[in-house]
């Protein structure tokens, strides 16, 4: 696998969506181009945040903030 | 004089190449995403009940693509909050960003959750996300509609095999069978599409 469709198939591994017999081919070359590989890998992670943030917020209610701070509070003390 | 003002407040907003990883716009001294994080990992609950007011609406509306049912999503919100919390140590600003990581633990709550409710889904699917794109974006931040901007630049076909796959978690064999297309040309749909996302954030920032 050349760098160029190693960069295709990242961008398909952050999102989940390679398909498992691609899943081995593709940690092969994640180990063959090393380090720079885990870079392209973290940069693509980016397009995660970038489609969260296309979407119109949904507020949650605010007992759910009140439930989750008590329980954080609790497991703290525990 | 006063024509004048009136006419500046309704001149519309400059887009400026904005920082897309930035959701909305912190105020002067208000913590980094990663500070908060690093607080988080120090089990400071205060730090952890601002990444919540930050991001809870984001992860919600992610998780809305997922679950269809407002107070699951709710309490599936809760829980993700929850594993943040519990998982915080595991978070390295090496591979990524908090929002990123945190849409991981999203993904990987939801698709379990709606695995074991699948039947029950089945006639409640919201809109896809191509659908999404329509004059209700005018009420968007500058952030959403420049990143709306780029994803509303591919074919329909790529922007629908990218929401099955992001946001529905469908292999590339579900989104074949369930759209009628070959695999190679959903696989070459999918690549496509991401590129020109990517390459598009790129351009908006030098940051990807």
């Amino acid at each position: 696998m050349n760098f160029e469709k190693f960069q295709n198939q990242s961008r398909l591994y952050v999102i989940g969506a390679l398909e498992p017999e691609e899943v081995e081919e593709f940690e092969k070359a994640r180990k063959k181009f090393g380090p720079k590989a885990e870079d392209f890998i973290a940069k693509c992670y980016a397009l995660h945040e970038a489609f969260a943030l296309s979407l119109r917020p949904s507020k949650a209610s605010a007992a759910i903030k009140e439930r989750l701070m008590s329980m954080v509070r609790e497991r703290k003390q525990a | 004089m006063r024509r004048k003002a009136k006419k500046q407040a309704r001149r519309k907003p400059k887009r400026e190449t904005r920082h897309f990883s930035a959701p909305a716009q912190l105020e002067p001294g208000a913590p980094s995403d990663l500070e908060l994080m690093h607080s988080i990992q120090d089990q400071d609950p205060d730090a952890l009940s601002q990444l919540y007011d930050r991001y809870n609406g984001i992860l919600k509306a992610l998780i809305l693509r997922v679950i269809h049912n407002e107070a699951e999503a709710d309490d599936l919100l809760q829980e993700i909050f929850m594993e943040i919390w519990n998982q915080a140590r595991n978070f390295s600003a090496q591979k990524g960003k908090p929002l990123g990581w945190m849409v991981t633990l999203r993904k990987k709550q939801a698709y379990a959750r709606a695995e074991q409710r699948l039947q029950s889904e089945t006639e409640q699917q919201p809109d896809a996300w191509v659908h999404n794109a329509t004059e209700e974006e005018i009420a968007l931040s500058d952030t959403r509609f420049l990143i709306r901007k780029v994803i509303n630049g591919l074919p329909p076909a790529q922007q629908q095999a990218i929401d099955l796959a992001f946001f529905r978690g469908m292999s590339q064999r579900e989104i074949a069978a369930k759209t009628n297309t070959p695999l190679g040309t959903v696989k070459t749909r999918l690549e496509l599409g991401l590129k020109k996302i990517y390459d598009g954030l790129k351009e908006l920032k030098d940051e990807l």
